[in-house]
């Protein structure tokens, strides 16, 4: 029963952030509420028993894609309220296509039954031993092409990012 | 022992379709280009988790490799869109994208 | 490893040139210039050299024969689109990112070919969002334009959110069969309530990468803002490696639910050729008016799709040879005119006869090639596409694809009138274009009227293609 509680707490704490991303009226709000989102769903990792995920999780978006945001929300000075909003109709069907695409998905899933259901409490596969060895063996070409779109990344951020000299 | 219950997968696929759509709605209601960034970021991380669910119930690895396969492909994906973002912010001094009207039919 | 070569040899050459360019002085960038066309000919070249197919990682990376040939048409647009760039690069304001360019399109590159080769949905994934990502930065690239940085946002915006679509799609996928490679996942799909939600979630994902109609809204702003180079990459290359690797996914993977998948493709078809026609007619300026004819081409090609069978394929990637170089070649006269006078619109190529003769002859084979009049190897494209669909027993369907076939005609007859007919009392000035643009361009029109003529090509893609029967 501990653990649903806990799942329970997470669930709704991070649905709650969630919308509140989107409910906040200035972007540092936003940013600090997801924020938020990604530590409910890193606690969502360790329950399944996924702590390579969870580590990485909290490492990749908390430690670096939020301070990205908060970066570009503090440099650009942008903590102000947002001037224009988009009309209310807008916002009114974007909800209910929204809430449709919602309850077709519950509904699709409601159904899905798995074939050997395994305990997620017992199960090995997420400690780092065993994911870096799979990582390492199957996944190799992957990880290598990873690196390839890093360093893409970086040459398009730069070249982006650099100051115009002419 | 404990009395460990574990949890019915059907939690976790209703908890990440809910996320998802509000990451969906998020992209359809907002006008400030980072929060439809942010809400981008969301719908992606509910397909984590459901990958992660997926993986941990049926035993099988290649789902959560898959996660950390869409973290790194995540983060570069944030950085190109975040500098041109500041990019736009330069041009325009503002990420409303109602401003990004430039090109019309 | 010489299973992988097209691969490791552009990987090779990426480091060769990033290694180059630190060494070069800022006032020296164009000098990479040359090196860069001509390590992109060599691997080109090497390419054609027979190779042995097989299947390296446990499956996650397989090459085969089509695979090859593939890469190779891809090589060869990659190495035109180089060649059309080089007027443009040397322009003031670019001459700082030069290697830039270069290094980001052969990026996009290897994310392609690494996505066509995928056996695996993971492989697959990467590869897709390598040959996007970058193409952001690209389509940003000249910074200070107001037009550039907004195809920039636009572009990483729709492409973000189609990559979530497709990764719901393909998590679905996961869940119900527990495995993610291609062979491993086609015997387990039965068509369940999830998968069909999962197929349609990939399809969604896909079609945005394609750009077919009702997810087509970013293209034309993407394609009018960003660089022409940028947006003849966008249309024809990027395209073309994701209208392959969609065919085969849909033909390995989801063969078994081709009926369902037939229909949705069926009015999508439709809705896209007759939206990308209809959007097309009203369009002023040329880059807009190519964008929604690309779309309107995007819809052509599924007519192969729907075809199912050997033939099918055969006739999508046939069709995408012959679109690379009639689109690079219309490209390519836009942007040599937008690079030297900054003009875009239709109107303002009146009277392009009499001032530049032999860059309106080249638009003209192109856009008579995309149209599909003849003696050009557009025609035959259309014409095996329309067969392919007809084989299957969709009558409807083709006849509808030949009515706005001959809507296409209209709006590029519109452009042609423009440039023989018209008269203006302003027309483009003579313009002294460099060798390289005369070489990409002469290519191109090789390439159209070759194609054309040589029934071995086609024959050669329809011995390594395969269908569903």
């Amino acid at each position: 029963m501990f653990t649903e509680y806990i799942f329970h707490f997470l669930s709704i704490l991070s649905l709650f952030s969630a919308v509140m991303v989107l409910a906040s009226k200035k972007p540092i709000h936003s940013v600090l509420f997801l924020t938020l989102a990604f530590f409910a769903i890193a606690g969502h990792y360790v329950l399944l028993n996924a702590q390579f995920l969870a580590v990485v999780h909290v490492i990749v978006y908390a430690g670096a894609i939020m301070v990205l945001f908060l970066f570009t929300v503090m440099l650009l000075n942008l903590n102000k309220d947002e001037q224009s909003q988009k009309p209310m109709w807008v916002k009114i069907m974007a909800v209910i296509a929204g809430g449709m695409l919602m309850l077709t998905l519950i509904g699709i899933l409601r159904k899905y039954d798995i074939q050997s259901v395994q305990d997620p409490m017992t199960t090995q596969i997420g400690l780092v031993k065993n994911l870096g060895k799979i990582l390492y063996n199957d996944y190799f070409v992957p990880f290598e092409l990873s690196s390839v779109l890093f360093l893409t990344a970086m040459v398009g951020a730069v070249l982006l990012g650099k100051k115009e000299q002419i | 022992m404990t009395t460990l219950q574990s949890i019915p997968i059907q939690y976790y696929l209703v908890f990440c379709s809910l996320l998802f759509s509000i990451g969906v709605v998020g992209v359809l209601i907002k006008r400030n280009a980072l929060v439809i960034l942010m809400s981008i970021e969301l719908m992606i991380n509910s397909i984590n988790l459901l990958l992660a669910a997926f993986s941990a119930y049926t035993n099988d690895p290649a789902g959560q490799i898959f996660v950390f396969f869409i973290m790194v492909v995540a983060a570069a994906e944030v950085a190109i869109g975040l500098a041109i973002v500041v990019l736009i912010y330069r041009t325009t001094h503002t990420i409303d994208i109602n401003v990004l009207n430039k090109l019309r039919w | 490893m010489l299973i992988m070569r097209h691969e490791l040899l552009l990987i090779a050459i990426t480091v060769i040139l990033l290694i180059v360019e630190i060494f070069l002085p800022n006032t020296q960038k164009h000098k990479i210039i040359l090196p860069a066309i001509l390590l992109m000919a060599a691997v080109t070249v090497i390419g054609f050299f027979p190779g042995t197919p097989g299947v390296l990682f446990g499956g996650m990376f397989q090459s085969t024969q089509l695979t090859m040939m593939f890469k190779n048409i891809l090589n060869i647009g990659v190495l035109i689109v180089f060649i059309q760039s080089v007027d443009w690069l040397k322009q003031d304001q670019n001459k700082e990112k030069i290697s830039e360019f270069f290094l980001l399109m052969l990026a996009t590159l290897i994310g392609m070919n690494y996505m066509i080769s995928s056996g695996d949905f993971l492989m697959f994934y990467i590869g897709l969002e390598l040959a996007t990502i970058p193409v952001a930065a690209l389509a940003a690239f000249e910074r200070l334009k107001e037009k550039s940085a907004e195809a920039g946002v636009k572009l990483i915006f729709s492409s973000a959110l189609s990559s979530g679509i497709l990764l719901y799609g393909l998590s679905m996928i996961y869940g119900t069969t527990g495995t993610m490679y291609f062979a491993d996942v086609a015997p387990l799909i039965t068509g369940v309530p999830l998968q069909v939600l999962a197929f349609i979630f990939f399809f969604a994902g896909m079609a945005f990468k394609i750009s077919l109609v009702p997810f087509h809204l970013w293209t034309a702003d993407v394609y009018e803002g960003a660089p022409v180079n940028v947006t003849s990459y966008l249309s024809v290359i990027s395209k073309g490696a994701a209208v392959f690797i969609f065919t085969i996914i849909l033909y390995t993977v989801f063969s078994k639910i081709a009926v369902m998948w037939s229909d949705l493709i069926y009015v999508v078809t439709i809705l896209t050729i007759t939206v990308g026609n209809l959007f097309a007619l009203r369009q002023q300026n040329l880059k807009r008016f190519l964008a929604f004819s690309s779309i309107a081409q995007a819809g052509f090609i599924l007519l192969g799709v729907i075809g199912q069978s050997q033939l099918g394929m055969t006739t999508v990637i046939y069709f995408v040879l012959v679109y690379i170089f009639s689109n690079l070649g219309a490209f390519g006269v836009v942007g040599i005119i937008s690079n030297r006078t900054g003009k875009e619109n239709i109107n303002d190529y009146d009277g392009l006869y009499r001032t530049n003769p032999n860059l309106s002859l080249v638009m003209m084979l192109a856009l008579f090639s995309l149209a599909g009049i003849p003696p050009l190897a557009g025609f035959f494209g259309k014409f095996f596409l329309f067969t392919a669909a007809a084989k299957q027993g969709y009558y409807i369907l083709v006849l509808i694809a030949l009515i706005n076939t001959i809507i296409s005609l209209y709006y590029y007859l519109l452009v042609i009138k423009a440039m023989l007919l018209n008269n203006s009392d302003h027309p483009i000035a003579k313009i002294r274009s460099d060798n390289y643009t005369r070489l990409g361009l002469l290519i191109c029109v090789a390439g159209m009227v070759i194609i054309g003529f040589t029934s071995s090509i086609y024959e050669m893609v329809f011995n390594l293609s395969f269908g569903l029967y």
